[in-house]
């Protein structure tokens, strides 16, 4: 899959990787939640068009938040529990 | 506070207010309840208690607000307070009963995942979304919270720090080590499906 893309870039040096893919780590929840600032969104984009293994552990992250969001099937609540809360409230007041 | 939450409804314009906003979260604080006690019978207890508290306190909530927010946040504080010593017991949950209960037509949204017709592919789906749910549910019960709130009601940081009542900061440290240990968790099943490279 995306590791085969991946393989066509050659990797930083490790001088680089260290600064840089730290602050990249830092940064992968908040980017996969949409919750980084343009700013570091674009710090971001910059970084794993040249990184491997950051753009992996990019990949990696998002598939593990699309696992959840994607496959994890929701429970159906039972048809009587509006008709109980409603009832419930009514008996308290 | 608001002039609204100061102000009395009359019974009929509280009964009315509260069925039109809070009633329509039902589902997915049915969903959270379920997740946090991995229990039906604990989850209906417990959602009906949040929405008798949430009724009880409903001249608080200011209308246009987040309601569902409003509402995680009490259904956390009851776990809390009243559930939590239940659920570190050994879980009661038969997997295959639950599996009944599953809603295989509300799976798919916009996040990547076609819906199709292959018998293969919707099996091979099911099993993805059973492997998660097992590996969920054998996180301890605060990175359980942080990831479905998160993955999977799409809370921002903020309102999880406010329903969790804790800082945006461990928000962040939270669902760091709650997706690093799910991760280890899925590794070597994501492997066997060709989902690890």
């Amino acid at each position: 899959m995306e590791s085969k893309f991946t393989e066509m870039y050659q990797k930083e040096s490790a001088d680089e990787k260290d600064g840089a893919c730290g602050q990249v780590a830092d940064l992968l929840d908040s980017v996969v939640d949409g919750e980084a600032s343009a700013e570091e969104q674009s710090f971001f984009n910059n970084h794993i068009e040249e990184c491997v293994s950051c753009f992996e552990s990019h990949q990696k992250q998002k598939l593990l938040k699309g696992l959840i969001s994607g496959h994890l099937k929701r429970v159906i609540v039972p048809e009587s529990l509006a008709l109980t809360i409603k009832a419930k409230i009514q008996e308290t007041i | 506070m608001s002039e609204q939450t100061g102000k009395q409804l009359s019974k009929e314009e509280k009964d009315a207010r509260f069925e039109a906003e809070l009633l329509p979260v039902l589902d997915p604080l049915y969903n959270f309840a379920y997740r946090l006690t991995l229990d039906e019978d604990d989850a209906n207890d417990l959602v009906q208690e949040t929405y008798l508290k949430a009724y009880r306190f409903f001249d608080y909530f200011e209308q246009g607000t987040n309601a569902k927010a409003w509402l995680f946040r009490i259904l956390k504080n009851s776990f809390i307070n009243e559930f939590r010593k239940k659920s570190k017991q050994p879980a009661k949950v038969d997997y295959s009963e639950v599996e009944g209960y599953y809603n295989t037509e509300d799976v798919e949204g916009d996040n990547g995942v076609a819906t199709t017709t292959d018998m293969r592919t919707e099996s091979v789906q099911d099993l993805i979304g059973d492997e998660v749910a097992s590996a969920l549910n054998t996180l301890p019960v605060d990175f359980r919270t942080v990831i479905i709130l998160c993955d999977l009601e799409g809370f921002t940081y903020e309102e999880m720090a406010k329903i969790l009542d804790i800082p945006i900061g461990t928000v962040r440290s939270r669902l760091h080590r709650a997706r690093n240990s799910l991760k280890e968790k899925l590794e070597k099943y994501a492997k066997t499906m060709g989902y690890n490279s």
